[in-house]
């Protein structure tokens, strides 16, 4: 029994000097290649999003300590068996770290912009492991007798004979070499932490390294009875930008100035921003380029910091009506003043959907104005907000033609049957998606074949900035047919049935698709 | 990209001729506005070289393409757009955009969820004759049949065209031929082929298929 547990607790040590190694090494040369780090994305990346969405909604910011922390859980398990099979069977302990290895390495080079040498980490990490529990069973496995391993006479000459016989193995040996082990961890971990610390700069603080913050003003939790994708997946979410490689930003040295009209000019480090006190919104994202029934569109759960107290602070002068908002890459977005202050949700996002922003939707900050389509209101790789007027600048898409105020048009799609779809007669659902942010959805209705205009059910909503979800039963009778849709929002305006491009202000028409039932 | 050329094409096509009363591309001072556009591909893809040459057009009809990337009509705006919405860029399609709108598929095609559309140009549907034509116009349930056949489920790259295909409509094409010469139902020549748009393939075609019934 004394042996299982001194076999576990090898396994365990000869991991975490493994890991701290690892570490070291990682902190000097890549950070984002340190297998604890790299490891969290791979498992985060992997995690279904409902099972996310349960983690935020249940742990909330904390999602991500308690995700490292049930790494480590798997981590000393795995290690611990490791140690006690390794006892009876050396072969175990080679294949426990190669897997132990090779698990870092696969991790790591999941990771976006991974790099070949980002496995370094991890299979030094396991190779120092290996050799480490190899030594280390090695040292609670009993001395071989004189009769049996006559050869072996340094054994026989050693102090272990002198010394009081363990019953089984040398707990005096072993337990030197297992403070000698934890001792060198610890070091080697401090060291890792030091040597990031020192490093000061750029990749120290990575996207996946970085902690946010608990909003002060949480999202309310969606009600119950919510269908499945209401919330689009990061992965899903649409994008569309002009950027040919994603901006990379450092952290450390990336500062947001607001100035132009105002009184005080702002310079915020992203610390500064953080030390603000946060709101989390459900809000619906669209493109203005997104065609009547198209995939630009989606909702997210967005951290950030409110937008409005920062532009009051800076003092805006009188005669400023356009926030001009440039990203990393020399995007310009203008979105109306009046807007910002109005009291709608317009923020500084950090967040999306209980993670920090990925990279492609803006890392580290982009803006987000509800009710406004993304050209006008949501720039990405945010890095400069400019109080100017209308008269005096156009941004990017408006000296391209494309409207200056970019409200969002009440809009409604048909996500089920799919265009085309050849279908079975009898009862089917209608379902798809309305939205008109900042008023909301009042009622949807489904029209076939050109007939009479029917009311769907709508699914609940957690706010106005939301699109609303709704469903329709169908009696499909055989034949070719033609469903339609279109939403009323709350202002009692029905959405509007003319055929418009998205150029230049938004698309508008009733989404109509052909089915078929057999 | 070779696919979503040719489905753009075949789009712009159907699109002109539906928009075709929407005024002329040479007054409409916003045709060459582009489009705020979608980059579904990782900026990688779009540099490598394979990825280069799938955006390959082959055929003579390829030449009355306008070459101006901000024009709505070219390539480059196609490829960013759904099929009928490229079409209605491209002047060449304008009978088919406006047979398109006519069958209300508009949305159908551009919200599929990727297809391969042969596209016959305006002098394709000169080709019948007048009172014809109009009457086919005039009746949505025949010229639904007639333009979903010439629609097929997924986006065929060139090297996957010659063959059997079934499509919306029920029936199947045949396509016969290789590398840059390819006939749809042994009538009809392939005049610019492997135009991409964002859900669909194009292959511009010089006469219009019937469903055989």
């Amino acid at each position: 029994m004394r042996r299982i547990m001194a076999g576990a607790a090898s396994g365990i040590l000869a991991a975490g000097f493994g890991v701290a190694a690892a570490e070291i090494l990682a902190a000097a040369t890549r950070p984002q290649a340190g297998p604890l780090v790299a490891v969290g994305g791979a498992v985060i990346d992997a995690t279904p999003t409902a099972v996310k969405e349960v983690a935020v909604r249940e742990l909330g910011t904390y999602d991500k300590p308690a995700l490292l922390g049930g790494i480590v859980v798997v981590l000393l398990l795995f290690t611990a068996l490791t140690g006690i099979l390794g006892l009876r069977r050396r072969i175990v302990v080679v294949a426990g770290a190669t897997l132990f290895g090779a698990a870092g390495a696969a991790a790591a080079l999941s990771r976006p912009d991974a790099d070949v040498v980002d496995t370094v980490p991890s299979l030094f990490g396991a190779a120092i492991t290996g050799a480490i529990l190899w030594w280390l069973l090695h040292r609670c496995t009993p001395k071989p007798t004189q009769n049996n391993a006559p050869t072996r006479k340094s054994s026989a000459d050693s102090g272990a004979v002198a010394e009081a016989p363990e019953p089984d193995f040398n707990r005096r040996s072993f337990l030197r070499s297992a403070a000698l082990v934890a001792g060198g961890t610890a070091t080697a971990g401090a060291s890792a932490q030091w040597v990031k610390r020192a490093r000061a700069g750029a990749a120290a603080r990575t996207r996946e390294a970085l902690l946010l913050p608990a909003a002060a003003s949480p999202a309310v939790p969606l009600p119950a009875g919510t269908g499945p994708g209401f919330v689009t997946a990061d992965k899903d979410f649409y994008r569309v930008d002009t950027a040919l490689a994603i901006p990379r930003i450092n952290l450390e040295t990336w500062r947001l100035r607001i100035h132009g009209m105002v009184d005080n000019e702002l310079e915020l480090s992203f610390d500064d921003l953080l030390d603000r006190p946060l709101i989390e919104r459900d809000i619906t994202l669209n493109c203005v380029s997104n065609e009547v029934g198209g995939p630009y569109i989606g909702t997210a759960r967005w951290l950030g910091v409110p937008l409005a107290p920062l532009l009051r602070q800076a003092g805006l002068r009188a005669g400023a009506d356009q926030l001009i908002a440039r990203s990393a890459e020399g995007m310009t977005i203008g979105t109306p003043i009046d807007v910002l202050l109005d009291g709608r949700d317009a923020m500084l996002v950090v967040g999306m959907n209980g993670e920090p922003l990925p990279l492609v939707n803006g890392f580290p900050v982009r803006m987000l104005t509800p009710g406004l389509y993304g050209y006008a209101g949501a720039c990405k790789w945010l890095t400069e907000l400019r109080v100017t007027t209308f008269a005096d600048v156009d941004a990017y898409w408006v000296e391209r033609g494309w409207a200056t105020h970019g409200t969002v048009k009440t809009a409604s799609r048909i996500d089920r049957p799919k265009p085309f779809a050849r279908l079975t007669a009898g009862t089917q659902t209608i379902a798809g998606v309305a939205w008109a942010q900042g008023r909301g959805i009042a009622g949807v209705e489904i029209s076939i074949d050109g007939g009479d205009w029917n009311a769907a059910e709508l699914l609940p909503v957690p706010s106005l900035d939301t699109w609303a979800q709704w469903r329709y039963t169908w009696n499909a009778q055989p034949g070719p047919h033609s469903i339609a849709v279109r939403a009323a929002d709350r202002t009692g305006a029905v959405q509007a049935g003319e055929r418009a491009t998205p150029f230049p202000d938004g698309a508008t028409g009733w989404h109509t698709i052909t089915v078929t039932i057999a | 990209m070779r696919v979503n050329k040719f489905t753009a094409m075949t789009a712009a096509v159907l699109f002109s001729i539906s928009l075709a009363g929407c005024g002329s591309d040479a007054d409409d001072s916003t045709a060459g506005s582009a489009a705020p556009t979608m980059t579904t591909a990782a900026p990688t893809m779009a540099a490598s070289p394979s990825a280069a040459m799938d955006m390959v057009n082959f055929g003579p009809g390829c030449a009355a393409v306008p070459t101006d990337p901000a024009n709505k009509g070219s390539f480059e705006s196609m490829a960013q757009v759904p099929v009928a919405a490229a079409a209605s860029g491209n002047p060449l399609l304008s009978t088919l955009v406006s047979a398109v709108d006519q069958a209300g598929l508009v949305d159908s095609l551009n919200t599929a969820d990727g297809v391969t559309v042969f596209a016959p140009t305006n002098d394709a549907f000169a080709k019948i004759p007048a009172a014809d034509l109009k009457k086919v116009l005039a009746d949505k349930k025949t010229l639904s049949s007639i333009l979903t056949y010439h629609v097929v489920p997924g986006k065929l790259t060139p090297s996957d065209l010659a063959g059997p295909h079934k499509t919306l409509q029920g029936g199947e094409v045949t396509v016969s031929g290789s590398g840059e010469q390819f006939k749809v139902d042994g009538t009809a020549a392939v005049v610019c082929g492997n135009v991409q748009t964002a859900n669909a393939n194009v292959y511009i075609i010089d006469t219009v298929l019937m469903p055989k019934s």
